[in-house]
């Protein structure tokens, strides 16, 4: 019976200390808000990041080892946007120039994963994405593989044509794209939230666009500094 | 004595002739000034030499008491070019093409990143940094502006970067 009952015991202490465990896991970033300029605490230790496979600028393996073991800031971009994207991109090399001349003690990686595998080839990524800083690591392959990626982050797009009478259509997610176009172009609407990543792979912070660089890269070292 | 007097008369009237031609031929390298409209700091943002599409941005002031809107622009070596405004919608950012870019009278439209903008389509190549490109506006009360963009980085973060 006492037996029974220490059973008990042990399995809800168990449980209590599994609980705290697992709330400080969450409390630990949650409870930087109040610090964070601009950074949205995101981390969800539950959510897993999926298995993916895709392939880099240089057309190799860009899979879920591309994520481990070191820090990675993470977007989802595509070549024909002419405002967004760029400016993104330019903000993220300003901010790893910022956070090289402060000696920060994190560097993250740089990940753009495009949102139009169709058109950014990995040969076209290689080009676009070291203009703006020779190790930014563009990320293309299988739309599928993307797609539940954009999907796991919380972003989002859509593809837009423009009909015979040049108005604008949105597409569904599984619509087809018309036949000619890559021809008449088409482009996307979407998130433009860049994703702080850790080196086990979990998603902890997303900045918005429009980040003030010094307040991005004090959030950062705020979370590493946490981790 | 009396020719001192001349001498500083002469001197007196020939800059204040001088000024006057100044101001009535302003020479302002960034300023397109027809005196009805003014553009200035016209500006391409410097993009990878694979870019599909490239963005043009400036501040255009309508000195009329007329609303105008500037209804297309036109360059050589371009497939196409379009208005555009990006809209932030709910954390969406939408590229929405523009028929025309409204200018209030006496008033300004400031194209830059993340909202209006000229977007230039298709480059037969893509210009270096520090280049000049010349594009010609034409606006709705029938008047055409020349302006010579420079291409170069953007700064839109700069603004919002303090660096106190």
């Amino acid at each position: 019976m006492s037996n029974k009952l220490l059973g008990i015991v042990s399995v809800v202490v168990l449980l209590i200390v599994v609980a705290f465990y697992t709330l400080d896991i969450n409390k630990n970033y949650k409870s930087l808000t109040p610090q964070l300029a601009v950074a949205q605490i995101m981390h969800d230790p539950d959510k897993k990041l999926p298995i993916f496979s895709l392939l880099d600028h240089n057309s190799n393996v860009f899979n879920n080892d591309g994520l481990k073991d070191h820090w990675s800031l993470l977007l989802f971009i595509y070549t024909h946007c002419p405002d967004v994207c760029p400016t993104e991109l330019a903000n993220i090399a300003m901010l790893k120039s910022y956070l090289e001349g402060e000696q920060a003690a994190v560097i993250p990686n740089v990940i753009a994963i495009t949102f139009d595998a169709l058109r950014d080839t990995p040969k076209v990524l290689k080009t676009y994405v070291a203009h703006f800083d020779k190790d930014f690591i563009g990320v293309s392959g299988d739309q599928k593989n993307i797609d539940q990626l954009v999907k796991y982050f919380g972003a989002y797009y859509e593809r837009v044509i423009y009909d015979d009478n040049d108005k604008p259509v949105t597409l569904k997610r599984n619509d087809p794209l018309p036949n000619n176009a890559i021809e008449k172009g088409y482009i996307i609407n979407h998130t433009a939230t860049t994703y702080l990543v850790s080196p086990d792979g979990q998603v902890l912070a997303g900045f918005p666009i429009s980040h003030n660089i010094k307040n991005m890269a004090n959030d950062i070292n705020l979370i590493v500094e946490n981790y | 004595m009396l020719n001192n007097t001349k001498t500083i008369l002469f001197a007196l009237i020939a800059s204040i002739g001088f000024t006057t031609a100044n101001a009535a031929h302003p020479e302002h390298q960034d300023s397109h000034n027809n005196h009805q409209i003014t553009i200035t700091d016209s500006w391409i943002r410097s993009a990878p030499t694979n870019a599909p599409a490239l963005g043009l941005f400036m501040e255009i002031n309508n000195n009329t008491n007329q609303d105008i809107k500037l209804v297309s622009a036109h360059t050589e070596g371009y497939k196409r070019i379009e208005l555009h405004r990006t809209v932030d919608s709910n954390g969406m950012m939408k590229m929405i093409k523009q028929d025309f870019m409204p200018i209030s009278a006496q008033g300004e439209l400031h194209l830059k990143p993340g909202s209006w903008h000229i977007m230039l389509i298709g480059p037969d190549r893509v210009p270096n940094m520090g280049e000049k490109i010349m594009i010609s506006l034409k606006f709705n009360n029938g008047s055409t502006q020349i302006v010579h963009a420079v291409v170069r980085k953007g700064k839109m973060m700069m603004k919002h970067h303090s660096m106190h």
